[in-house]
């Protein structure tokens, strides 16, 4: 591939991946501002919301003059990216999450456009596009993990502005071409199933990694690379897969797969990060073929390719914010009942332990003001520290016991949230089957 | 066609797999039933015996407030708690407290009855329960690593 398309693919992938790539700093960006966890969730929701909704009008405008409106995306982007890695309050991180969004979605409709050009033929554009999509959504979590556990949350700001900038090289001799027609209709079944898919993949994408990190404590390094098993999935299944023709076929294989994966993390059998992983590989699979096939036949066939292309960014995120509006409650209200269920079986353990009857008063109250702090932390406390250090069998057994009842109840506070996200990506399968007649492929 | 069957028997065999190991039981364990009989089994000296009782008593309370005996235990946890307790379940403190004394008096008999001690221990033990509140019994206790 030449060199401008890569790093307009780079360029893509970098914006894209920013709708997850923050996911596993939320802690840190808790304990940064101090904010209530139901606004913290502004922070994704508002790129994704900002990204939805203007990738329609920048696509129109991508498509009449895509070198301009790529720049100033492109500029607009890395500013504001500047901007979220010094917010002084976190009203600003909002803000300039909400500015990213709109400036990403000039970058990636635009981008569309001149790989037309920079990989001389609409069809490998629209794969190439397609793939960089995939990519960088799935390697968010991961990369966002690294950078937050080595540098800091805020480096995932500073570093992706340079990335992006580098793409302007892609603007020379990139040329407008004059615009023919009006842009014809979107393939609704494709776009349908898209916002349906990436609704579900909020999960995977998003509850997966506070499961790994706030639920079983692994730090932001182990879950960023625990989750890497999904986009090397994703990978090789969008490359490998190009060959399964029709493209309804590998939609449908690729929502079967997602669907499966989901469905697997909601009935884990034990916590643990390597219990995610035959799950995450169904997923990135999934992934794969599903939106490259759905992004392909969203685009094939049809004049204005930025337009089109504008119309699945704004079906994907749009699903990416219907999967924070219909998960979160559901996962805020399973967490509140397991917190209840943790307590009660943790006491009862503690009440049934081998540890002196008089110690199991004080340990007792230790975990009831442990379950209280971890509440203000968004963080499941460290069951032998609460517990304290003491010799014995007793105690030994005691915090296996404990950290044990911890696992069960925090695994199962997500196992609703997968199941419902598992059924939210199978609905995809109306679209792609009421639609697979219309576009032969 | 090929592709759809073998994505569709990945998952199934992935979600038939993890359920076989457990997946849909993974959960906390569930707490005993305060209202079913526990035996009064044998404790090995006086702490243990102590124990028993107090486990005993807070077992006939959650019992009448329909709650968990580890509900109980939480309750005590601290003042709040305790006001937290009472105001979900629609009492007032002092009647958690009343509901707690009679059901250590009661389990103080049982073990009487069961041969734990002798009556001058178990006068003593009544003595102490009627006197003090429920949290200062426990803060007593807890000042008594020698018991």
């Amino acid at each position: 591939m030449r060199t401008p398309a890569v790093l307009l693919a780079v360029a893509v992938g970098v914006v894209l991946a920013d709708s997850s790539v923050v996911t596993i700093a939320l802690p840190d960006i808790l304990a940064r501002y101090h904010v209530e966890i139901s606004t913290l969730a502004w922070v994704l929701t508002a790129f994704n919301l900002a990204l939805a909704l203007s990738a329609l009008p920048a696509a129109f405008l991508a498509r009449r003059r895509p070198v301009p409106v790529f720049g100033g995306g492109v500029l607009v982007f890395s500013a504001a990216s500047l901007l979220c890695g010094f917010a002084p309050s976190f009203g600003v991180l909002v803000a300039g999450r909400a500015v990213q969004g709109v400036a990403g979605a000039a970058v990636v409709c635009a981008a569309l456009d001149l790989l037309s050009q920079a990989a001389r033929t609409e069809a490998r554009a629209a794969r190439v596009w397609a793939l960089a999509g995939i990519v960088g959504a799935a390697l968010g979590p991961a990369v966002g993990g690294i950078l937050t556990q080595l540098l800091g949350w805020e480096s995932i700001f500073f570093v992706q502005a340079p990335v992006v900038l580098l793409a302007l090289v892609a603007l020379r001799g990139a040329y407008t071409v004059p615009v023919p027609e009006p842009a014809g209709r979107p393939h609704i079944g494709a776009n349908a199933a898209l916002l349906l898919i990436s609704g579900g993949l909020v999960a995977a994408l998003f509850l997966l990694v506070i499961l790994l990190i706030n639920g079983w404590r692994l730090d932001p390094l182990q879950a960023g690379l625990a989750v890497t098993v999904m986009p090397l999935a994703a990978i090789a299944a969008a490359r490998f897969g190009r060959t399964i023709m029709p493209l309804w076929v590998r939609a449908t294989s690729g929502v079967l797969l997602i669907a499966g994966g989901l469905a697997a993390l909601g009935w884990l059998p034990h916590a643990g990060a390597a219990w995610t992983f035959p799950p995450q590989l169904l997923i990135g699979a999934g992934l794969g073929f599903a939106l490259s096939a759905l992004t392909e036949r969203a685009l094939a066939g049809r004049s204005a390719q930025a337009v089109h292309g504008g119309w699945t960014i704004a079906a994907r995120h749009a699903g990416v914010v219907l999967g924070l509006l219909l998960l979160t409650p559901i996962f805020t209200h399973d967490l509140h009942k397991s917190e209840h269920e943790v307590l009660a079986s943790g006491t009862a353990a503690i009440l049934d332990s081998r540890i002196p009857p008089l110690d199991k008063i004080a340990v007792a109250r230790h975990i009831a003001g442990a379950v209280d702090d971890a509440k203000q932390q968004a963080r499941i406390p460290n069951v032998s520290e609460v517990v304290g250090k003491h010799d014995g069998s007793g105690y030994a057994d005691l915090i296996s016991h404990l950290q044990d009842q911890l696992d069960r109840a925090v695994t199962q506070a997500f196992s609703h949230s997968f199941l419902v996200a598992a059924l939210l990506s199978l609905t995809a399968l109306v679209p792609i089957l009421l639609s697979r007649r219309e576009v032969s492929l | 066609m090929r592709t759809i069957v073998a994505a569709a028997a990945a998952s199934l065999l992935l979600i038939v797999v993890y359920l076989a190991l457990g997946g849909a039981s993974y959960a906390p364990a569930r707490v005993a039933d305060p209202c079913a009989v526990r035996g009064w089994s044998n404790p090995q000296g006086l702490q243990q015996t102590v124990e028993q009782i107090v486990l005993s008593g807070l077992d006939g309370a959650a019992c009448k407030l329909h709650v968990s005996r580890e509900d109980m235990v939480l309750a005590f946890a601290s003042r709040d708690a305790l006001s937290r307790f009472a105001h979900q379940h629609h009492v007032s403190t002092q009647q958690v407290d009343e509901l707690v004394r009679a059901g250590l008096l009661r389990s103080i008999d049982d073990a009487e009855n069961a041969g734990a001690f002798n009556s001058t221990i178990a006068h003593l033990l009544g003595g102490f329960v009627r006197r003090f509140p429920i949290e200062q019994l426990i803060s007593l206790l807890q000042q008594l690593p020698g018991l």
